[in-house]
C-alpha cells in the first residue's frame, strides 16, 4: 500500500497519509502503543497559510472529543484544533515553538501536535475516517473552497 | 583625484508573488531603501543574482547584503548564499507577524493596512541593522 | 499517483524591485491571476521556482508557461527554460513603454500612467492565455 493518497490542485500536490484516520476538520490520528498522535492534514495546513504561532494544551490536561485542545495562528487566520479522541494530553510538540513551520513543511511527521492517552478509543475511532474517506472529502472540498489555497 | 565607490548595504526581498507576506518583503525593502537609510542602501533583482547577472553579482559580493524573506522558506536567503553573495544578515517577514499578531495582511496586489504596517515595523528593524552594519 | 489537473497555464512573472516595469510586471500578473482569467492561471513564484520549488518546476514542467519580464535581461524567460522548458509566450513589460530602459522612478507604487500600463499588460497576458489555451485543445 502506497504511503500517500494524492491528487494535485493547481500546482499542489494534497496528500493524505495511509493508515491513519481523519476527522472532517482534517485532523488525524495515528495509533501508537497505549496513545494516539494527533495532527492537521496537508489541506488543512495549506488551505490555513504559513503557521506563525501554535498554542496546544500542556501534558496533563484532558479534553474531550472535539474540545479545543490549542490553535493555530497563521499569516491568515487563526485554526481552532478539535480533538479527534477524548482523553488525557500525554505530550505536546515542543519543537512548534521555535519551528511552527514544520506544520507545513510536513504535516504528517515532524509537524505533529499532541500525544494523547484516550479514554473512549474503540468507540471514539468508530466516528473517524479511514484515509479513502477523508480523501474523498478533501477532493469535494477542492472543488468548492479551492479559492482558500495558497498560493494563487 | 580618484574617488571610491561608497559602500552601501544590498536589501534583497523575495518578493514573492502568491502570499501576502511577499509583498511586505518588497515594502519594507523600499521603505528601507527609498526612505529611512536612503543613499545608504540599495535593492536589487533577486532573479539577476540567481541568473548570473556579472553587475549584479559584483554588487552582492562586494557590498553587505540584507536580505528580507516573506516565508520561512527564505528564497532571497538561499539564493544569495548559493550566488555566493555576501550575506550580513536575513530576516524574515514570518518573524515580525509573531511579534505583532494583530496584523493579518489580507491582500497580495495591493497591501492593505495591516500589510502596510507590518512592513513598515520590519523596514525599521531592517534600517537599524543597516547601521549597525555600516559602523 | 498524482493527478494532473485540468488544463491551467501557469504565469511567471519577475517582480523585480530594482525598477517600475518589474512592479507593473508582478501587478499585471496578479492581475490576470485575480480578475481576469483566475480558473485559468496559476501563478509560479520566481524566487521559490528559482531556489529549487517542487511544485512550481514541475507545473512549469508539465504545463504550459507564460513569461512576464520587466526588462530585456529576461530573467523570468531565462529561469523557466533552464529549468523546466521554454515557454509557450513571453511579454516584456519595456517593449509596451517603448522606453529604452528601465525606471527607478515610481517602481514602489504605480502612479495612475503606470498602473494604466499594468492593466493593458493585463489584457495582453490574458489574451495570450486564451491563446495558448486554444492552441492546447
Amino acid at each position: 500500500m502506497s504511503e500517500y493518497l494524492s491528487t494535485t490542485f493547481d500546482k499542489f500536490e494534497l496528500r493524505v497519509r495511509t493508515g491513519y484516520y481523519y476527522t472532517e476538520d482534517g485532523l488525524w490520528i495515528s495509533m501508537e502503543e497505549g496513545r494516539v498522535r494527533v495532527g492537521v492534514s496537508d489541506y488543512v495546513q495549506r488551505t490555513g497559510g504559513d503557521v506563525a504561532f501554535v498554542e496546544l494544551l500542556k501534558p496533563g490536561s484532558t479534553v474531550e472529543r472535539q474540545g479545543e485542545f490549542g490553535t493555530l495562528e497563521t499569516a491568515k487566520t487563526t485554526v481552532s484544533l478539535l480533538s479527534p479522541m477524548s482523553g488525557t494530553v500525554e505530550e505536546a510538540n515542543g519543537r512548534l515553538v521555535e519551528k511552527p513551520e514544520l506544520v507545513n513543511s510536513d504535516p504528517y511527521g515532524e509537524g505533529w501536535l499532541v500525544t494523547l492517552a484516550p479514554r473512549k478509543l474503540e468507540n471514539e475511532l468508530k466516528t473517524l475516517m479511514s484515509a479513502d474517506g477523508y480523501f474523498e472529502l478533501m477532493l469535494k472540498k477542492l472543488e468548492t473552497e479551492h479559492e482558500k489555497l495558497e498560493v494563487r | 583625484m580618484k574617488t571610491t565607490m561608497q559602500k552601501k548595504v544590498i536589501v534583497i526581498p523575495c518578493s514573492g508573488i502568491g502570499k501576502a507576506l511577499g509583498s511586505v518583503s518588497r515594502e519594507a525593502t523600499y521603505e528601507v531603501v527609498e526612505s529611512l537609510r536612503k543613499g545608504v542602501t540599495d535593492t536589487t533583482c533577486l532573479a539577476l543574482i540567481t541568473s548570473g547577472d556579472e553587475e549584479t553579482l559584483q554588487l552582492v559580493k562586494t557590498n553587505k547584503c540584507i536580505t528580507v524573506d516573506g516565508c520561512p522558506l527564505q528564497c532571497a536567503e538561499k539564493n544569495l548564499k548559493l550566488a555566493g553573495g555576501e550575506l550580513a544578515a536575513s530576516f524574515r517577514v514570518v518573524d515580525t507577524l509573531k511579534e505583532n499578531r494583530k496584523l493579518k495582511p489580507k491582500s497580495v496586489t495591493f497591501l492593505d493596512r495591516d500589510g502596510q504596517e507590518l512592513a513598515s515595523l520590519l523596514a525599521k528593524r531592517v534600517a537599524e541593522k543597516v547601521d549597525e552594519l555600516l559602523k | 499517483m498524482v493527478d494532473l489537473p485540468e488544463k491551467k497555464v501557469g504565469i511567471i512573472s519577475c517582480s523585480g524591485e530594482a525598477c517600475v516595469e518589474g512592479t507593473i510586471s508582478r501587478v499585471a500578473t496578479r492581475l490576470v491571476l485575480e480578475k481576469l482569467r483566475p480558473e485559468e492561471t496559476v501563478t509560479i513564484c520566481l524566487p521559490l521556482f528559482l531556489a529549487g520549488g517542487k511544485e512550481e518546476r514541475a507545473f512549469a514542467k508539465c504545463y504550459p508557461t507564460i513569461t512576464v519580464d520587466g526588462c530585456d535581461k529576461l530573467c523570468a524567460k531565462t529561469a523557466t527554460e533552464r529549468y523546466s522548458g521554454k515557454p509557450a509566450s513571453s511579454i516584456v513589460i519595456t517593449d509596451l513603454t517603448r522606453n529604452p530602459g528601465c525606471s527607478r522612478s515610481g517602481r514602489r507604487k504605480l502612479d495612475s500612467g503606470a498602473l494604466g500600463l499594468a492593466e493593458k499588460a493585463a489584457e495582453r497576458i490574458a489574451k495570450e492565455v486564451d491563446g495558448v489555451l486554444d492552441h492546447w485543445r
